[in-house]
């Protein structure tokens, strides 16, 4: 895998330029942020209103996309607690104190190697930055897009006005294939005879099902791990993941925000229950 | 009109450019908020807790955010005092802050030992003791909430060490004075006043902590009240200077804890989400102090006029 260039962070007091609600508690949302508009695909940026005394620390958000000219990034954002919603309920004009770009993004598949994303539910927000970075490398590549039924995918339009080849499932069967997204995942991987290279970001059960077929199938397989984040910068040391050592020694704590959040998937010890 | 205003201060013989130093498990060795901070802004740094060897802390979830607060149980996690010597010490020499070695053990002969390899290493300014960690199963919180131990490990220290000797205390006990002056007997120099207080949050749905570990300490400005109260109390009771440490996300509450007794302040909890609040809270302090006439931090420290 090829290591990429981190771009510089900054700590910002910027505005939100633009909000585009996707129904429910689903939203687009674009803020002017100079270095965090040069993020890597499968960065992240932590982010708090200025001015909500109720959120104590910050919360990570993927970068979805980035406009450097303008000096902009977008994140997609799912309201599930207090401090999502805080940063869902921003007016245009209002301020939040923004911490980007974080984090090692998604190594550069090698030459020739067919390129499967697979992303569940608002864990797919990476992809559309990925996805201009495939296309400009002219990389073979194909997006599974899965949730529990069709209300949890609200990106389907904006992931297919930008041309990503797209297949959709829910777990209900109300939208694409029913079942789990590993399902059209696996029937793509057996009509695939040469190199492949996996790529997931979503809930960890689904990470750890991608995981397992990764290695099942000597696949190289990133995932972008999401525990609990406090700070961004691996000092409050909250968001630990049980990392495999190369020399195959006893697995150790390493935070996700700053040695991550994308690993190897054969070095992650899985935690979930 | 009085000279313009300092922010220069001695505390036991640690001399810093201002009173404000990030508190110990905020701000990781320095090093790592370097990108974030300009370490030559703030008075100083208190460094993650140090064992001999490293660790690898409690389980996740590991954190907690709760009204106003934090809760916590990272269970110090660490390269042990070797390694940051060797490998972290010679990077944090290049930034121009004092640094603040905070000292753990699980027995005194540990407290001592991690003592004298920060004492002999060059750029350690001081040492913190680590009295009262709520999160480990063995050592912390155990020394700093009997008076008799809190006094063995500090004098075990105090004859190994030229350094400043810092005990940092827990709030969790009946009567912080009596640990004050325990430290004090035992030859200290200063003392942190406080760490976390003990905690527990509950999931409602799966009827289990919210943290891996159980219990937890909590932080942040839902016990700045609390931590003001026992900065006023330890002050009062010892002839040796306090650091007040408990919420301070603002220049107010810096100001709040030089009034009740506090000779400088550590910033915890906002570093994580405000990492360069710092410029803020010192502009703030000078303003305050030009406001009121007060030329040195020191001519703040203990004035509350408490009714009688």
């Amino acid at each position: 895998m090829n290591a990429r260039v981190i771009p510089p962070m900054a700590d910002r007091v910027c505005p939100l330029v633009e909000r585009r609600p996707l129904g429910g508690a689903y939203a687009l949302l674009t803020f002017e942020h100079p270095e965090a508009a040069r993020a890597e695909a499968g960065q992240f940026a932590m982010i708090q209103p200025a001015h909500h005394a109720d959120v104590t620390l910050r919360r990570p958000f993927s970068i979805m996309d980035t406009d450097p000219d303008r000096g902009r990034f977008s994140i997609f954002l799912k309201a599930i607690g207090t401090g999502s919603r805080s940063v869902f309920d921003l007016r245009i004009g209002e301020t939040a104190r923004v911490l980007g770009p974080l984090g090692h993004g998604f190594s550069d598949p090698a030459k020739g190697e067919r390129v499967f994303l697979v992303g569940g539910g608002y864990g797919v927000a990476p992809f559309a930055l990925f996805s201009h970075r495939l296309k400009t490398a002219a990389a073979k590549f194909h997006l599974f897009y899965g949730g529990r039924s069709a209300s949890e995918l609200p990106l389907i339009e904006e992931l297919e006005r930008r041309g990503i080849p797209l297949t959709l499932s829910t777990d209900d069967g109300t939208r694409g294939e029913p079942g789990r997204v590993t399902g059209p995942l696996l029937k793509a991987l057996d009509g695939e005879s040469g190199d492949a290279r996996l790529y997931a970001c979503g809930p960890e059960p689904m990470m750890h099902a991608v995981a397992k077929i990764a290695e099942e199938r000597n696949v190289p397989c990133e995932v972008s791990l999401d525990p609990w984040m406090g700070c961004g910068l691996g000092t409050c040391l909250g968001c630990v993941v049980k990392i495999q050592e190369p020399d195959g020694s006893k697995p150790k704590n390493r935070p996700a925000c700053t040695e991550g959040p994308v690993f190897d998937s054969r070095r992650v010890v899985w935690s979930h229950r | 009109m009085s000279a313009a205003p300092s922010l220069k201060i001695d505390v036991a013989g640690l001399r810093l450019r201002n009173p404000f130093l990030a508190a110990s498990g905020t701000c990781g060795y320095g090093v790592e908020i370097a990108g974030a901070v300009d370490l030559s802004t703030l008075g100083g740094i208190v460094t993650k807790g140090l064992y001999m060897s490293p660790r690898d802390g409690c389980e996740v979830p590991r954190i907690a955010e709760t009204p106003s607060g934090l809760l916590n149980a990272i269970g110090l996690q660490g390269v042990g005092i070797r390694a940051f010597v060797e490998k972290v010490l010679p990077e944090l020499r290049r930034h121009d802050t004092a640094v603040v070695v905070n000292v753990c053990g699980e027995t005194v002969e540990e407290y001592a030992e991690v003592s004298k390899i920060a004492s002999d290493a060059e750029g350690v300014h001081a040492l913190e003791i680590n009295i009262s960690c709520p999160n480990v199963k063995t050592g912390g919180i155990a020394f700093g909430t009997d008076p008799v131990m809190t006094h063995d490990v500090v004098s075990a220290i105090r004859r190994v060490t030229k350094l400043p000797v810092i005990p940092k205390l827990s709030p969790n006990v009946t009567d912080i004075t009596v640990f004050a002056r325990a430290c004090e007997d035992a030859g200290a120099d200063a003392i942190s006043c406080v760490n976390t207080f003990l905690g527990l949050a509950i999931d409602i749905e799966s009827r289990k902590p919210k943290l891996a570990f159980g219990t937890g300490g909590l932080s942040g400005p839902a016990i700045r009240p609390i931590a003001v109260r026992m900065t006023w109390q330890a002050a009062r009771a010892v002839k040796i200077p306090i650091i007040g440490i408990g919420g301070i996300a603002c220049a107010a509450d810096a100001i709040e804890f030089f009034i009740a007794g506090a000779r400088a302040v550590q910033v915890g909890t906002m570093n994580f989400s405000r990492p360069n609040v710092y410029g803020e809270i010192e502009s703030g302090v000078l303003d305050y102090m030009t406001r009121h006439g007060v030329s040195t931090v020191a001519d703040l420290v203990g004035t509350l006029v408490y009714p009688r």
